[in-house]
């Protein structure tokens, strides 16, 4: 809402200039987004006279005149094609200075010297079209009449200098979209008396009317029209508003149409009630209800577009159309013509989320919508209503008719509430006196009656008591609150299991070289197949009915694809050796959740995604088993998969707790990095934080360190290349627990060779193992260990056709 | 025989005296000492002496020993000394080759504001609690005292799946969900991502993240709110941080207000990330609506509290001098290694 200090002025003494103006009501909640000092950059420039126009003995196109800028007579040399001698004009001297931050000096043109510069409207900041006698590329002439201004400064005697505030307003003060209500608050926040220049509007009867002129309102949905006013000038000659009125509408942003409509928008600004006027003759019958359209209605509005209508729909008809969408914008057909001789002024009140709702669906956000939309004040609409017929006749624009039809079917609410100073101190933590309590809202024309504050009908927001609250708090001044902690019962601050996991986690992750990213919760229907998602899973993806873009259309059941696109991204950039890790969410509407309006199921996942030098599936592994190590999940089953597509299906493995799947690690397939245009293998793995915090067990407890010494064997044996060394493990683990009993074990199993060689035959592989056993409570002897050795090698003979090498 | 000893004598002191290596002085060790040795053959021979001159002359070898032992001994050490001298020499490095290690990767700056911000509610007794992205509208707007025509409903645009479920535009919502599982003192932070539709450029992102906190208990006060959140900047923002309340308005609390704080790249003077007014704005606050309360299970007559929320890419792109959000979610690796 733009405000003019001028007509700001008119409510209020204000006695600061208006930067200053601007922090104070920033700080008292009229949030100021930007002041506009209009002509202040104009310097030095004053109205002069061309005495005389010479050629200029060196360029063709460029003239040498005379002007006399009131104290001197100066020699300026211009291109300018319009001008004529004693034509009065605007004169930027030597060291002027005009919007945009140009100065001007004296200097010679073509060996000419020339003092100043001569202007036109656009150098001055002007709008052409406010001045419409004057040309564009040429400079502004003045009428001869200002020749007594000679010398005079350019921004006096245009008027040129204007402050004008733009402040934010919140939805809840809708009285503050009006020059009134800023004008409250600007009384308030200085401390100076509220004028109160319409107070007459309070007072003012006009008689009760049924039908006024032969005109008749109804009203068939009271439920989203709480009142209609309407009030009928006659005799109307429609010109163009006077200036006083064209400035205020313009400092506004509101472009003057002629005397009638901008009575219009001068009363919704003045006011904050959005006003229609329409020709009586274009209403059928003479007689106007406000009821819900018909569905495939149609009404051609002001701005020539044809919008279909429903019966969710408010509109202004006459006995045979729509006239206007109620709160949005009138009709085409009822617009106000030159010859339009009787005028009706509609100042009506609708249901806010009716008019919100219609003006989003038609696609219309009008100044007249988003006032309604926050809910107006019915009361108000009866001052609109005569101040606009006011307004006619202060403008000779037409005569009044006397009454008014009136139909008010929702009355207005005056809210109550119960002036409790110590609650309103304890909410706050201040301690103001009940006295300075009602002078603050005393400021704001809000009554305090037998200890109730009564809400006053241009301030619907006040419901409650914190309500209250807050209009102290703001004029009692945000920046005296105290700061104090607060003093209550203590809290413990911890983190969740959950969340002390995610940190250990990503710790591992870091010291292993890792970089965190962020990725963006959605994907489009692309990714997923470029991902090559299961059809089963891409079935879960949750669809955003108002997507931004197809390619932000789904929320993502797996976070492969946000991973790819970001290896993508680093591998066109060129960057060497990318190791990425992500700890999100993936999204999954696994039984129709969504459709039930329940929340779907949400999993915290950790991707992991690799390229470079360094990097193959079994350091991914690695670290996957480190990440399982300090989230304590101690028991796990790596298992190869074959079956999901975005893998090698030779490079994939699932990790298991029993049957559950806890991660899914592996190189990525090679048809989805050609579809990222990758050039060189990446490493992938997802590993869901949700269950690995299900399966961690913390339960470390202290073990003594051996005091016997172990017995080491060594084993190599051939076996065929399709025996996984995993399954070789766990026999020999198995089989060794099962021959050695109490405090004698199998202390460690580790694999130190892999070996080929065409001497081992075609499909073999040499596997050699170190057997650490040891028994706790005395030296283990070789007769011991010989016997579990051979029964050891006896099995994995049997089992995979292994061969012991010597 | 004693001039053969004292013979022995010297020719070995000159002899250990000029040794220059271990080897040698092993070798001299064996000569005199060993077994037969020039000194261990003296005394062999001592049978052939007068019993009157064999203690006489086994004393005196015996002191020659002696003698010679010492001297070996610190001969050695003389030599071991030297020999490490010599390593040392040849074992110098230089310090400024490259180093071995695994070099470390980075946590996002997202994150890393997160943590820095979770680490000084959870210093005051602040649980950090969590919910759902896709979210019942409900929850988004409803409990939060913006009923489905209510004006805000408007202001942030809202991404829907269905009318019944969006993805949250705010953190509020798990506000509401914290309200209606436990009972007060609730003191809890909430971060995480939210959704609003903005199309992606400079400064905006479909997709960002907000902290929101959540204070309920008897008698809290709007005072508390201001000193928490000025103990919140000082310690995130630094110690001269400054903290300066404006009233404002949204649904789900009032009194609210918007809260700004001293600029901390500049220090308030000016500058270019606080647009040269010296105040950043910083988050949204106020005290929960009474609504809001009620309509999650808390009697507003009983229990007050505050809630205040921020976005944390504001904060990480003026703490960290980035000017461009996009880069937040680019993810280029040599931008994320720089954190």
């Amino acid at each position: 809402m733009k405000a003019s200090r001028e007509w700001l002025e008119e409510y209020s003494d204000i006695d600061v200039d208006t930067i200053k103006l601007g922090d104070i009501l920033t700080m008292t909640g009229s949030k100021v987004e930007e002041i506009i000092e209009k002509g202040k950059d104009i310097k030095n420039v004053v109205v002069g006279k061309i005495l005389e126009i010479k050629k200029h003995p060196d360029a063709d196109k460029l003239v040498v005149t005379k002007v006399d800028v009131g104290t001197e007579k100066i020699q300026i040399v211009t291109g300018a094609k319009n001008i004529k001698e004693n034509d009065i004009i605007p004169i930027a001297k030597d060291g002027a200075e005009l919007p945009g931050g140009k100065k001007i000096v004296r200097s010679p043109l073509r060996g000419v010297d020339s003092c100043g510069m001569m202007c036109s409207v656009g150098e001055l900041g002007l709008d052409i079209k406010d001045y419409k006698d004057q040309i564009e590329d040429g400079i502004m002439i003045l009428p001869s009449s200002y020749e007594k201004y000679l010398g005079k400064d350019i921004v006096e005697v245009l008027n040129l200098r204007e402050d004008i505030i733009d402040f934010e307003i919140t939805p809840n003060r809708p009285d503050c979209l009006s020059i009134e209500g800023l004008g409250r608050e600007t009384s308030a926040s200085l401390g100076v008396k509220f004028k109160n220049p319409r107070k007459n509007l309070d007072e003012l009867k006009v008689e009760d009317k049924k039908e006024l002129e032969g005109l008749r309102v109804d009203i068939t949905a009271p439920d989203l029209c709480y009142r209609y006013v309407a009030r009928i000038v006659k005799d109307v000659k429609i010109g163009e508003s006077p200036e006083w009125m064209q400035r205020r509408l313009k400092a506004c942003g509101v472009r003057s149409i002629n005397n009638i409509v901008d009575i219009t928008n001068y009363v919704m600004l003045e006011l904050g009630q959005p006003m229609h006027a329409f020709d009586i003759n274009s209403i059928k019958g003479k007689h106007i209800t406000v009821r819900r359209a018909k569905n495939d209605e149609k009404i051609i509005t002001l701005d020539e577009q044809e919008r279909i209508l429903n019966e969710n729909n408010l509109v202004i008809a006459d006995e045979e159309k729509p006239v206007a969408i109620a709160g949005v914008m009138g009709g085409l057909n009822s617009e106000i013509e030159n010859d339009t001789k009787t005028v009706v002024f509609e100042s009506a009140v609708f249901y806010g989320g009716s008019v919100r709702k219609t003006a989003k669906q038609v696609g219309l956000r009008t100044e007249s919508s988003s006032r309604y939309e926050k809910g107006l004040s019915p009361e108000n609409a009866m001052r609109a209503a005569n101040r606009a017929v006011e307004l006619v006749e202060l403008l000779g624009a037409g005569k009044a008719v006397e009454g008014k039809i009136d139909v008010y079917p929702t009355k207005q609410k005056i809210n109550k509430i119960k002036l409790d100073v110590d609650r309103i101190n304890s909410l706050l933590g201040t301690s103001i006196s009940k006295d300075e309590m009602i002078k603050i809202l005393g400021n704001l024309d809000i009554k305090v009656e037998d200890d109730y504050v009564v809400s006053p009908y241009f301030r619907m927001d006040l419901e409650f008591l914190a309500d209250i609250a807050e209009e102290i708090a703001r004029f009692y001044g945000y920046d005296k609150l105290d700061t104090t902690l607060v003093n209550a019962e203590a809290t413990l601050g911890v983190r969740t299991k959950e969340q002390k996991i995610e940190q250990k986690i990503e710790n591992v992750l870091v010291n292993s070289g890792l970089s965190e990213i962020y990725t963006y919760g959605f994907v489009g229907q692309k990714d997923l197949e470029k991902s090559k998602i299961k059809e089963e899973l891409v079935k879960n993806a949750i669809e955003i009915s108002n997507p931004l873009s197809d390619e932000f259309k789904l929320m993502r059941p797996t976070t492969i694809p946000s991973m790819m696109q970001i290896l993508a991204l680093n591998n066109n950039r060129k960057n060497q050796n990318v190791k990425l890790f992500d700890i999100s969410r993936n999204y999954r509407n696994i039984n129709g959740e969504v459709e039930k309006g329940e929340i779907p199921l949400e999993e915290n996942i950790l991707t992991i995604g690799m390229y470079g030098e360094d990097v193959d599936f079994y350091t991914l592994k690695g670290l996957i088993e480190n990440v399982l190590e300090v989230s304590s999940v101690n028991h796990y089953d790596v298992v190869k998969e074959t079956n999901n597509n975005s893998y090698h299906p030779g490079r994939c493995a699932n990790i298991k707790v029993g049957i559950d799947v806890i991660a899914t690690i592996g190189e990525v397939h090679p048809e989805v990095l050609e579809n990222y245009d990758i050039n060189k293998r990446c490493y992938l793995a997802e590993v869901n934080i949700t269950k690995i915090v299900k399966y961690s067990k913390a339960n470390k407890k202290y073990e003594e360190v051996p005091k016997f010494p172990a017995v080491e064997r060594d084993i190599a044996i051939v076996v065929d290349e399709d025996v996984e060394v995993g399954s070789i493990e766990n026999i020999i683990t198995k089989k060794a627990k099962r021959l050695l009993k109490g405090k004698k074990g199998l202390e460690e199993l580790k694999l130190f060779d892999i070996y080929r060689d065409k001497k081992l035959g075609e499909g073999k592989k040499s596997v050699a193992y170190s057997l650490i056993f040891r028994d706790k409570t005395k030296s283990l002897s070789d007769e011991e260990i010989n016997p579990v050795m051979e029964e050891i090698i006896k099995e994995l003979e049997e089992k995979f056709n292994a061969t012991l090498r010597k | 025989m004693e001039e053969e000893i004292k013979k022995i004598k010297d020719i070995s002191i000159s002899e250990i005296k000029n040794c220059s290596s271990k080897k040698e002085l092993e070798e001299l060790k064996v000569k005199y000492l060993g077994k037969k040795g020039e000194l261990t053959l003296v005394l062999r021979g001592m049978g052939k002496l007068s019993p009157e001159e064999r203690p006489v002359i086994g004393s005196l070898v015996n002191k020659v020993r002696d003698e010679l032992n010492n001297l070996f001994v610190n001969k050695e050490k003389e030599l071991n000394k030297e020999e490490l001298q010599k390593r040392l020499k040849t074992e110098n490095i230089d310090v400024t080759e490259p180093s071995k290690k695994i070099v470390l990767g980075s946590l996002h700056p997202i994150t890393q504001i997160i943590k820095e911000v979770e680490e000084i509610f959870l210093g005051m007794g602040y649980e950090i609690a969590d919910g759902p992205e896709v979210e019942k509208a409900i929850y988004n707007f409803d409990k939060l005292n913006t009923p489905p025509d209510h004006p805000a409903r408007d202001i942030q645009d809202t991404f829907y799946v269905n009318d019944d479920i969006v993805l949250r535009s705010q953190t509020s919502p798990v506000q509401a969900r914290v309200m209606e599982e436990k009972k007060p003192p609730i003191k809890i932070i909430c971060p995480g991502a939210v959704y609003r539709s903005d199309s992606v450029d400079a400064t905006h992102s479909p997709v960002f993240h907000q902290i929101e906190g959540l204070v309920v208990d008897k008698n809290i006060s709007m005072t508390d709110l201001k000193g928490t959140l000025e103990m919140f900047a000082k310690k995130c923002l630094g110690e001269n941080t400054k903290i300066r309340f404006r009233p404002h308005h949204f649904p789900f609390t009032e009194p609210s207000a918007e809260a700004d704080v001293s600029c901390f790249v500049c220090g308030g003077k000016g500058c270019k990330v606080c647009k040269g007014e010296g105040w950043i704005e910083l988050l949204g606050c106020g005290m929960v609506h009474p609504n809001v309360l009620k309509n999650c299970g808390i009697d507003p007559d009983v229990y007050s509290g505050f809630a205040f929320g921020f976005g944390v890419e504001r904060i990480a792109m003026a703490k960290f001098g980035i000017e461009d959000m996009r880069l937040l979610f680019e993810n280029d690796v040599r931008f994320l290694k720089q954190f």
